[in-house]
């Protein structure tokens, strides 16, 4: 190990101080703003591939209004699933007042026992018949679906709540943490101004329309349709079908009635796109930046390595007429890189922390997982030392002749 | 155990080709102090980069201790540099960066000896050029002839068969001249074989032989009579 130098690399290094500080900051800056940009991206990532649920490639919806006194919402609803449901390439069809991941709709708080008092959990709520499960995709894992009987229609001004649920699994678990799904089937619920409610069936998932929300998991359908003049339509198609329906239904369903227009025919994708726009900005500026700070990195500790190398060509060609093989050559200047890497990677890893409780603090980000940090360092020090290779091959190839030809 | 046998030497840029070293035989027993002297360009350098293991030849055959150091590798010649030859040049070729204790580590680090023995070698060599009290200081804080002192007890350390010099005095008064070259005689004295490069005739005069070089080519004639082989005669 003694020919590894590092005692007289450090020394030597401590008097050519200003340019190794210079780096090592650098590294320390580049390895908080990588790791907690990683663990950022991560994150994210991880958020916008949470599934909603739906078929999402084959699902789109739409809005219909109808206007003038004349217009018989209910009569209309019945007629456009049933002519929604018989065109071919359609799976399914419901009228739903929202739609998952879309930014809009309704939420309630549900409780296990009546009373004001009682703490309640919030769920986003989605108005549907009895083909809700085929049309979201969505299996059932206890209890049964609606039943055609069940389907009330309700009024525009209507403000009470039927007396059937069907809610998802998170949120059976959030209500009855203790029970089993299969227990919490039949048990009762109260919403609103303590109605109750009975829960027939629990489904997988479903989400919320509010990506952001911490209760995005908690979805109660309840077996009613409304009977008001705009309403949407969302509807589920065969696996390539999709964009052709969106056209063509919409201008059959625009034909079948002159007093209503279709509007805001969407896909799910879109709306997923469109919900997480923000997220996907932030992940490319991130990688970009992250990108960046190692390329300049990269850049300065290349330079600062061909600095020294061009300040010591004197010294390198004496350390070669001394005995040093070209290895040795390299291995100092790689070693050298090492050093003051090690103290960049040591101020790196509590800048790290310290940003990471800035940002818990000030923009609720998670702890960073412990991984994170090691990952950061280890890939630093390879940055680091490929950066150097370059100009330490350089000095290995200074002749030995150099020792007595330049003054 | 040195054996140069028509040994040339030429460099060649892009517009000239210099032959410094032409048809250069010579050979160097083992225990000698040979002095090179010859003008400036003649060759001199060269002769002692090619002799160093330093620089290659262009042709002919040089034999060092029998080997003949065209076969060997990049590495292998590092290695002997290390182990048989000391160097002492002109402007010292110190390391500004380190004391004198970490500079004459430096070759003994290349050769992967332990710490006991490194630190016992450089405490040896510095205290026989007199310097054992500077150890932790920086070559800056030395005179000249200090700091070719150290130099050569950065060669001495290493325990070198052969030590080759470069005007090892050129860039000294005479007074430090004087107790450089007393050094070398003493280490010669003690069996290790010397060659060194000087302008200084009478610095040549104390060495056991001459030889002087003009034009890359050994020249018989001007060769300086040292005193000792005088005296023998
Ligand atoms: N790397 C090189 N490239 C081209 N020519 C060189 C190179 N090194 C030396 N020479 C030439 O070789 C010749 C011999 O040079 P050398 O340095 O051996 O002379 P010297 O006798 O040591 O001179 P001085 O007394 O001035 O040190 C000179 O003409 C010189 O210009
Ligand atoms: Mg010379």
């Amino acid at each position: 190990m003694s020919n590894l130098e590092f005692g007289p690399i450090m020394r030597a290094l401590l008097r050519n101080k200003v340019g190794a500080i210079l780096i090592a900051l650098q590294i320390a800056v580049t390895m908080t703003i990588i790791v907690n940009a990683v663990f950022i991206i991560v994150e994210r990532k991880a958020m916008m591939e949470r599934e909603s649920g739906l078929d999402e490639a084959n699902t789109f919806y739409l809005t219909t209004t109808g206007f003038g006194k004349d217009f018989e919402s209910k009569r209309v609803t019945i007629e456009d699933l049933a002519l929604i449901r018989n065109t071919p390439g359609v799976i399914d069809a419901i009228q739903v007042n929202a739609i998952p991941m879309s930014g809009s709709g309704w939420s309630m708080g549900l409780a296990t026992q009546p009373g004001e008092e009682i703490e309640s959990v919030g769920t986003a709520n989605y108005m549907v018949d009895d083909h809700a499960l085929n049309t979201y995709d969505a299996e059932l894992l206890a209890g049964e679906n609606f039943s055609p009987e069940d389907i009330r229609f309700r009024e525009r001004n209507q403000s009470d709540w039927p007396d059937l649920a069907i809610i998802t699994q998170a949120l059976a678990k959030s209500l009855f943490p203790e029970l089993g799904i299969d227990e919490v089937v039949g048990k009762t619920i109260y919403i609103g101004d303590n109605e109750a409610m009975i829960i027939k069936g629990i489904i997988d998932k479903l989400q919320a329309p509010w990506v952001g929300w911490n209760n995005l998991d908690h979805v109660t359908l309840t077996p009613e349709m409304m009977a008001f003049p705009s309403m949407r339509y969302l509807i589920r198609t065969e696996p390539g079908m999709r964009d052709k329906l969106m056209t063509s239904l919409e201008e059959t369903l625009a034909n079948q009635y002159p007093n209503r227009i279709i509007r805001n025919v969407e896909t799910i994708t879109a709306t997923r796109d469109k919900s997480y726009r923000q997220h996907s900005a932030m992940i490319n500026i991130l990688t970009a930046t992250m990108i960046l700070l190692t390329l300049i990195t990269a850049l300065g500790i290349i330079g600062l390595a061909s600095f020294n190398v061009n300040r010591r060509r004197k010294q390198i060609g004496t350390r070669r007429a001394l005995g040093a093989s070209k290895q040795a050559i390299i291995r100092y200047f790689m070693v050298e890189n090492l050093i003051i890497s090690s103290f960049g990677l040591i101020l790196g890893v509590g800048l790290t922390i310290g940003l990471n409780f800035m940002l818990i603090e000030w923009f609720a980000v998670k702890a960073l997982d412990w991984y994170y940090i090691p990952t950061g360092v280890v890939l630093l020090f390879v940055v680091g030392q490929l950066a150097a290779f370059g100009p330490a091959f350089r000095a290995a190839q200074i002749s030995p002749a150099l020792a007595t030809r330049t003054i | 155990m040195l054996k140069m046998n028509n040994l040339c030497k030429s460099f060649r840029t892009e517009l000239v080709e210099t032959h410094a070293l032409r048809n250069f035989t010579f050979s160097v027993d083992e225990g000698d102090f040979v002095s090179v002297t010859g003008p400036s360009g003649s060759g001199k350098t060269t002769f002692l980069n090619i002799a160093g293991l330093l620089e290659n030849h262009t042709s002919g055959s040089y034999l060092l201790d029998g080997i003949d150091v065209k076969t060997l590798s990049d590495k292998q010649r590092s290695q002997l540099r290390n182990e048989k030859i000391g160097f002492i040049f002109q402007s010292f070729n110190l390391i500004p960066d380190l004391n004198l204790f970490d500079n004459v580590d430096v070759p003994l680090r290349y050769r992967g000896l332990s710490r006991a023995e490194r630190h016992q070698r450089i405490e040896e060599s510095l205290a026989r050029v007199g310097l054992a009290n500077r150890m932790k200081h920086l070559p800056s804080q030395l005179s000249g002839g200090q700091q070719q002192r150290v130099a050569i007890a950065r060669a001495l350390a290493g325990k070198p068969r052969f030590l080759l010099a470069d005007e090892p005095t050129g860039n000294l008064d005479s007074q430090m001249a004087k107790s450089v070259m007393g050094l070398l005689q003493e280490i010669n004295q003690q069996g290790t074989t010397i060659v060194m490069v000087t302008h200084d005739p009478e610095l040549a005069m104390q060495t056991s032989r001459n030889v002087f070089v003009r034009d890359g080519q050994i020249s018989e004639a001007e060769t300086i009579m040292p005193l000792a082989a005088a005296s023998n005669q």
